[in-house]
């Protein structure tokens, strides 16, 4: 399964002709945002007026990346996304509780569901082929790249445009803040790893790919395997999934490249990340990510767009500023909130 | 009839979300739908929220919704013409 185009809206200079993570941005609080395009650029003005940010963000790197391909219409959209439309959730419960369940307005419902963003580029196309959004908490990307693999392998598709969404909004940051998940002191996101303590800076992004079963001889790179598990009784679980994933691809650590890990900065969430660097990925040059985007639920799609931009490059200039390393082989492993957890092997063309 | 019709080019475009549309864009008798404004389905129930919201006046009868809607005077003619006196 090839990637053939990558399109990515995050917290760093990602989307468009921009250099590949040139100027970082950076971050102070316990947060992270979208630098957003100009949308109306992008998107028929008439149908922006109803959508949200997130909708913006999905459908704007979700056409990118169909532009960059040269595809017009994929054979198939999906998205993974673990809390959807919030912003039109909290504004559609806010009114039902302000006026009394009466008069309410229909556009915030309407736009509310997890799977308004595939909707809308299939809308925007006039797609009528497969749409589908997967909602699996930290697992909704990878369930999204299970599918698009098991369309292409089955031959029901050529072309799938596959995308990871989230966003943060005001009320979902002060929910998940008073559940812990995110400091309680000021942080820079440069200094995340070096000041650990309890929980993470929030994050949201939209990246989308389109995977094709067929090489075309300008992918960026490819995805060799994808695995989920779910709440290992303990570390050793965690390295016996990382092992029988590689053995099923015929490889091992020692001919990974890099490794891509969800370190966050929360010395709980870490913990696991700092044994299997220690012990199980030594020697093996390692990056995080999560500095460049935040934590949320399918960060995992920023990884993915990282690895494969990496790979595209041929080197990787993360590890060591004075010394580029060839890649042909990239793992990403990541957790959320030791629920869900991912493997995604890449490797050149 | 004159203020109200203004009133109302201002909460059409706020409720809509029109972006760069101004209320002097708006005709009084400009159609609001199809080859006028372009509003669709959608923002014909928005349109009879706002009246709900704003003016108190309910559409009673669904199949009245062109006539109503047709433009911002039709619009402003049944809001004055379904009004509750001091409402």
């Amino acid at each position: 399964m090839y990637i053939r185009a990558a399109s990515n809206i995050s917290p760093q200079n990602t989307f468009g002709n921009q250099p590949f993570l040139q100027e970082l941005a950076e971050y102070t609080g316990d947060r992270l945002s979208c630098i957003e395009p100009d949308y109306k650029a992008l998107i028929d003005p008439k149908l922006i007026r109803r959508m949200s940010r997130i909708i913006k963000m999905g459908v704007a790197a979700g056409m990118d990346c169909l532009k960059q391909a040269g595809i017009q219409i994929p054979d198939a959209i999906i998205t993974g996304t673990a809390y959807g439309c919030l912003e039109d959730t909290n504004t559609f419960l806010s009114k039902m509780v302000q006026q009394n369940e009466e008069a309410l307005a229909p556009t915030a419902f309407i736009q509310s569901t997890h799977n308004t963003i595939s909707a809308q580029i299939a809308l925007l196309l006039q797609c009528h082929q497969y749409n589908n959004t997967f909602v699996n908490g930290g697992a909704s990307f990878e369930n999204a790249l299970l599918d698009a693999m098991m369309l292409l392998y089955e031959g029901e598709a050529s072309n799938v445009l596959v995308g990871g969404i989230d966003e943060v909004t005001a009320n979902s940051h002060a929910i998940l803040k008073r559940m812990g998940l995110y400091r309680s002191q000021p942080v820079s996101n440069f200094e995340l790893f070096n000041a650990p303590g309890k929980g993470t800076m929030a994050g949201e992004g939209s990246a989308f790919f389109i995977l094709s079963k067929e090489a075309s001889g300008a992918d960026w790179a490819k995805i060799d395997s994808v695995s989920s598990f779910y709440k290992p009784r303990n570390t050793a679980e965690i390295k016996q999934q990382i092992s029988i994933f590689l053995q099923s691809q015929n490889t091992n650590i020692h001919e990974i490249d890099l490794v891509i890990t969800g370190n966050n900065g929360d010395l709980k969430n870490d913990a696991v990340y700092g044994q299997l660097q220690q012990y199980d990925f030594a020697g093996v040059p390692a990056i995080n990510y999560k500095a460049l985007c935040g934590e949320y639920p399918t960060s995992s799609a920023f990884a993915m767009w990282l690895a494969a931009h990496e790979i595209k490059n041929g080197t990787c200039s993360f590890v060591s500023e004075s010394e580029e390393i060839p890649l042909k082989k990239v793992l990403i492993y990541n957790h959320y909130q030791m629920i869900h957890h991912s493997l995604i092997l890449l490797s050149a063309c | 009839m004159d203020k109200l019709i203004a009133d109302l080019k201002e909460q059409i475009i706020e409720q809509l979300n029109l972006q760069d549309v101004k209320p002097e864009d708006i005709g009084d008798d400009q159609p609001l739908f199809g080859d006028g404004l372009g509003l669709d389905s959608i923002d014909a129930l928005e349109l009879i929220v706002l009246l709900q919201q704003k003016y108190k006046v309910k559409l009673s009868n669904a199949e009245d919704g062109p006539k109503i809607f047709r433009s911002v005077r039709t619009i402003a003619e049944f809001i004055e013409s379904n009004k509750i006196p001091n409402a």
